[in-house]
């Protein structure tokens, strides 16, 4: 039943606050090859448009590179901890990830 | 026993074919093209509850078919109840392109979470583009197959594209097994 789910246990998460901005994020991390998908955000999380851009720690920081080059970067990233329960690690009001904090 | 010659028929003329000879005969022996052709006809027959013996040879197959249970011909399509997904466009709703396909991609995923799934999802014209290589949704269809959902694209969609050899979710259909469907299913939801 749970792993049906497009969102697993350690995911990554990133939220972004308008749909414009989600789906010019997704075309340009895909022209750069990057594997992300766009999919629904969970119910766990609250966001504008019900989105949410789904990666691995692997490719957090290249990620996080371009899309500060390209001035779309997210409202905030999670990552799935378990059922339900996220974790915040990356904040638009914390410019220093906090992934390797 | 009769022999029809089934080799480079386009889709869905082999299974038609092989329809309107059962009708009249209870053992016919069919040739047919590797691929779609053998795939359609052999699960058209097996689905029906024919007997088959195939052997294949260099320019395809020849598969003999003898009638097993007359009485019971027709598979119900969707026995469950449950409905079947006609997904006709890789797009869901009118509006812009962008916005259609974001949609249906968003609807597949949701899906997954969904209470009821069900029993069939029929893919054609640009819906076959869901089903191919590249598509964002592999990885739910995927799970949606291993949860029951038969998973079918339209091989004549896949040919007119050009992605026959890229399908990567469920096997490939014709006109005369989705038209079956349909007709045999009380619930047809169109997206």
């Amino acid at each position: 039943m749970e792993n049906r789910l497009m969102v697993q246990d350690g995911h990554l998460l990133a939220v972004f606050n308008s749909a414009h901005r989600i789906m010019k994020a997704e075309s340009i991390l895909k022209g750069r090859g990057l594997p992300i998908l766009l999919i629904p955000a969970p119910r766990a999380l609250s966001t504008d448009c019900g989105l949410a851009l789904r990666f691995t720690d692997e490719e957090f920081d290249s990620i996080m590179e371009i899309l500060t080059q390209e001035n779309v970067l997210p409202a905030y990233v999670n990552r799935r901890i378990n059922f339900e329960k996220y974790e915040l690690i990356w904040n638009g009001e914390n410019s220093i990830p906090l992934l390797h904090s | 026993m009769d022999t029809i010659d089934c080799r480079n028929m386009p889709c869905p003329a082999p299974v038609i074919s092989v329809k309107k000879a059962l009708e009249h005969s209870g053992e016919i022996r069919v040739l047919l093209d590797d691929g779609a052709p053998h795939e359609n006809v052999t699960r058209f027959a097996r689905n029906r509850g024919f007997t088959l013996q195939e052997e294949q040879s260099d320019n395809g197959w020849a598969v003999t078919i003898t009638s097993g249970t007359p009485d019971n011909p027709t598979l119900p399509a969707s026995p469950s109840g449950k409905p079947v997904f006609l997904v006709s466009s890789d797009r869901l709703g009118d509006g812009p392109e962008e916005l259609g396909r974001l949609l249906m991609k968003n609807f597949i995923h949701t899906l997954l979470e969904a209470g009821d799934l069900p029993a069939r999802m029929l893919f054609l014209n640009s819906g076959v583009r869901l089903t191919t290589e590249g598509s964002d949704v592999l990885e739910a269809l995927d799970k949606l197959a291993g949860m029951g959902v038969e998973i079918l694209s339209c091989g004549l969609c896949l040919d007119f594209f050009g992605i026959k050899d890229k399908l990567r979710a469920g096997s490939t259909t014709n006109m005369l097994a989705i038209v079956e469907t349909i007709l045999a299913t009380d619930r047809i939801v169109r997206l």
